[in-house]
């Protein structure tokens, strides 16, 4: 073969390729670019031209914000891209991101549970941002969001910390047919002995007999009295947690502050109480008469039958008002969960919005204008309004406007405000059912849901089902946590 | 053979008189297979020694993934788990079932098959339909099937009698999960089988009813014999996606309910993406990678025994 020796070699030219390959690979595996960054008196516009990556479960206020970005990108100039995924792939995308060092999502729907209290530490402190003068203050401050849901949605550990800004609030209330409690009214209180009128007063002892009582009297108008979302699933423990607590269960010794402010160590389980044992009866009895098909549903099964018609009340988050009232117009009805013997507890199920600890100085001060964007009064609003969305505000001054003060009577332009009033009463102190924020929730919730799950099968008795929950829980808190 | 090369007088005189020629330590087959090789070790060599290592650590992901040695620790839970040997007791009847039932009713959908000589083209496309639909679309289209409200099949039961909920009980659930993985894959052995059933020739079968042999005796004795090294190669292609079944238990029952569909796939896949406890994770995988060695060898050795793997 003939070859120029003064030439490169077909080797020396594969070589090169490949050390060129190697070198563009590891240059883009290195060092990320931070955002650019302007000297502007315009606070909001110094990170003109930059990207962000906002990580979302596929909720109400992301859909709406999803659904018109327009506002934020002409007010900073930053560009936003969403990626809304179902909680669990969610976590895990959120936890690789985190342990890569760089941050593919600099801004992070951080679900109390399953994301801040396992990688607190890979979420930015936002009081540093707050305090930065070269950066703009969240409106009204932190007292504007609801204060238990700063707490739960916020902080972890710390008190005075918070990581995340509360973004949504779902939260379980009882949502019922109004139209058919209204038909059945005076013989359901004739033959009950009590009004039957969904509120907070009623005990879940009188929502039994309600259930029970549509169960056997109004089959042509409904199947099944109550339905719930019973299957083997993070909902199951959401709707167990509501009974539990109003009958003087706790998952822990000092429950309310472990699901307040959280903890890393909250000591033995107490499941095996008399109390969460007694819970535990009434639970399964009371699903003993709901429709059987719940012990295969989630919060969407559950949501699907009521508006499928098939139930006339069940205990749902509030936010599936606006699909209710889209299939079912003004059929409907919200009110605080009932009480239990001992207490009131509606779970709540918000999230707050953070900001990645492996993010660059600018990256994380443009991500600190999108969740105060994000969380500002004007932007709940338009989320409320929204087509595409629905929201669930998280600020106090919103549920004071005008005129989402008018919208929480019908016939209302924002759907999700006919729950306000059962809503602002579930979220008093004293009212709101904090799940434990714990970093090893996620495997704990598991075994609660996995052995209610053999409860509601037949394969455990409560007592049984609670002391193993309790020896299973405390296993796993004893090994700790470390992310 | 030797090269020109080597005899190659300025070779000759490099050398020192009494050395032997020295074998070049990676000759040109080497040199080939070098760039397979380190293909091969980046995706799967170096993946199963951090496997192994990870099997023995705790392992850290925030500010950059780290192993934390702790011993046989990952190990030890392992074997003492309870729920983890349930759910490797579902997995075995799980495999079992399905794989059992697979064979069975694909060959005999191929028996039939084999006799239909009007339309066979548009029936086997028509068998062979579920096969080419995604297993996490196979267990939607289940969960809509058995959904109490709507859903067909759950009609069908009640008008038979039977009031319970498909998904909502663990028996049922564990029986539809293995019914839907029946259903999607029983086509896969029908058409292997259907392929093995045309080399049977057709002269022994002709003679065989010539000799007045009646029809089981001819698939006992001829068929089955002469497509046996078929159904060994199907089984053990069967066999090895069975033991990693996981999307349509994933999509309809998520391993309940009270864990009777949670085989182990399941349970790794919650312990490694919901708990993070990646050091347990990787000691769960290890020991289903030993299983589906041991599945895949024996089936292996079968195919051996009969001389097929040469």
């Amino acid at each position: 073969m003939d070859r120029n020796p003064l030439g490169p070699s077909r080797r020396d030219v594969l070589r090169g390729a490949l050390a060129a390959g190697a070198a563009v690979t590891l240059s883009g595996c290195g060092a990320q670019a931070d955002a650019p960054h302007v000297v502007t008196v315009d606070q909001w516009r110094q990170f003109k031209g930059a990207t962000l990556n906002f990580i979302s479960e596929n909720t109400a206020p992301t859909a709406a914000i999803a659904a018109n970005t327009r506002p934020f990108t002409d007010l900073t100039g930053i560009t936003i891209n969403i990626v809304t995924l179902e909680l669990t792939a969610l976590v895990q995308r959120v936890a690789l991101d985190l342990a890569s060092g760089h941050a593919q999502y600099q801004v992070i729907y951080a679900d109390p549970y399953q994301v801040l209290a396992p990688y607190q530490r890979g979420l930015v402190d936002l009081r540093t941002m707050q305090a930065d003068p070269n950066l703009p203050h969240l409106p009204g401050g932190i007292a504007d969001f609801i204060p238990a849901q700063m707490d739960a949605a916020g902080r972890f550990v710390d008190p005075n910390a918070y990581y995340t800004l509360p973004y949504d609030a779902p939260t379980m209330i009882w949502q019922y047919r109004r139209d058919l409690f209204d038909k059945y009214h005076d013989r359901m209180a004739n033959d009950l002995g009590f009004d039957p009128t969904p509120s907070g007063e009623r005990t879940w002892d009188e929502y039994y007999r309600i259930a029970n009582w549509f169960n056997k009297h109004a089959g042509s108008d409904v199947k099944y009295g109550t339905g719930h979302q019973a299957r083997q699933h993070d909902s199951l423990m959401n709707d167990f947690s509501n009974v539990l607590w109003s009958y003087g269960g706790a998952y822990f010794d000092n429950g309310k502050e472990v699901g307040r402010i959280g903890s890393r160590d909250p000591g033995p389980c107490r499941l095996d109480s008399d109390a969460a044992i007694a819970g535990a009866e009434f639970y399964q009895k009371l699903l003993a008469i709901a429709d059987p098909a719940s012990t295969t549903w989630d919060w969407d099964g559950v949501g699907a039958a009521f508006r499928a018609g098939r139930l006339a009340m069940c205990p749902n988050w509030h936010e599936f008002a606006a699909s209710n009232e889209q299939v079912m117009p003004g059929k409907t009805g919200y009110s605080p969960l009932p009480r239990g013997p001992v207490a009131t507890a509606n779970m709540y199920g918000g999230t707050g919005v953070g900001i990645s600890g492996n993010t660059r100085p600018h990256e994380r001060g443009a991500a600190w204008l999108f969740i105060v964007w994000a969380t500002s009064p004007q932007t709940q609003l338009a989320n409320l309004k929204s087509k595409a969305g629905g929201g669930t505000p998280t600020r106090t001054s919103v549920y004071e406007l005008p005129e989402v003060r008018a919208a929480e009577k019908r016939p209302s332009p924002m759907p999700n405000m006919l729950t306000a009033a059962a809503v602002r009463q579930a979220w008093e102190p004293d009212k709101i059912g904090l799940r434990p924020k714990i970093p090893m929730w996620n495997e704990c919730n598991t075994a609660i849901f996995t052995q209610l799950s053999r409860m509601l099968t037949g394969g455990a008795t409560p007592p049984d089902a609670m002391r193993t929950i309790k020896a299973r829980v405390d296993q796993i808190v004893a090994r700790g946590w470390v992310a | 053979m030797t090269h020109a090369a080597d005899h190659s007088p300025v070779l000759e005189r490099a050398r020192p008189e009494t050395a032997k020629p020295r074998e070049p330590r990676i000759g040109f087959e080497g040199a080939m297979m070098t760039p397979g090789l380190i293909l091969l070790a980046a995706l799967s060599i170096v993946p199963f020694l951090a496997l192994i290592a990870m099997s023995f650590s705790h392992v850290r992901l925030l500010g950059g993934v780290s192993l934390d040695l702790v011993g046989l620790r990952n190990w030890a839970r392992f074997f003492t788990d309870a729920d983890m040997w349930m759910s490797w007791l579902r997995t075995i009847v799980y495999f079992v079932l399905t794989v059992g039932l697979e064979m069975v009713l694909g060959v005999a959908v191929a028996l039939c098959l084999y006799r239909v000589l009007r339309g066979r083209n548009l029936l086997l496309g028509l068998l062979l339909l579920p096969m080419f639909v995604a297993p996490s679309i196979v267990g939607l289209l289940g969960r809509y099937l058995t959904d109490s409200t709507f859903g067909l099949y759950a009609w069908v039961l009640r008008s038979v009698g039977y009031s319970g909920d498909i998904l909502g009980s663990p028996i049922s659930a564990f029986a539809a999960v293995v019914f839907m993985d029946v259903w999607e894959w029983t086509p896969l052995i029908a058409l292997i089988t259907l392929a093995g059933l045309s080399s049977v020739p057709q002269s022994v079968r002709e003679a065989a009813a010539v000799d007045g042999a009646p029809g089981w005796m001819t698939l006992r004795y001829i068929v089955f014999p002469a497509i046996s090294n078929v159904l060994l190669v199907a089984l053990l292609i069967r066999s090895m996606d069975a033991i990693r079944y996981f999307d349509i238990i994933w999509v309809t029952t998520n391993g309940g309910p009270a864990d009777a569909t949670k085989i182990v796939p399941v349970r790794l896949y919650e312990t490694a993406f919901r708990f993070f406890d990646l050091g347990y994770a990787a000691a769960i995988g290890l020991a289903m990678l030993a299983f589906s060695i041991f599945i895949a060898r024996t089936f292996v050795r079968l195919l051996d025994v009969r001389g097929l793997t040469r």
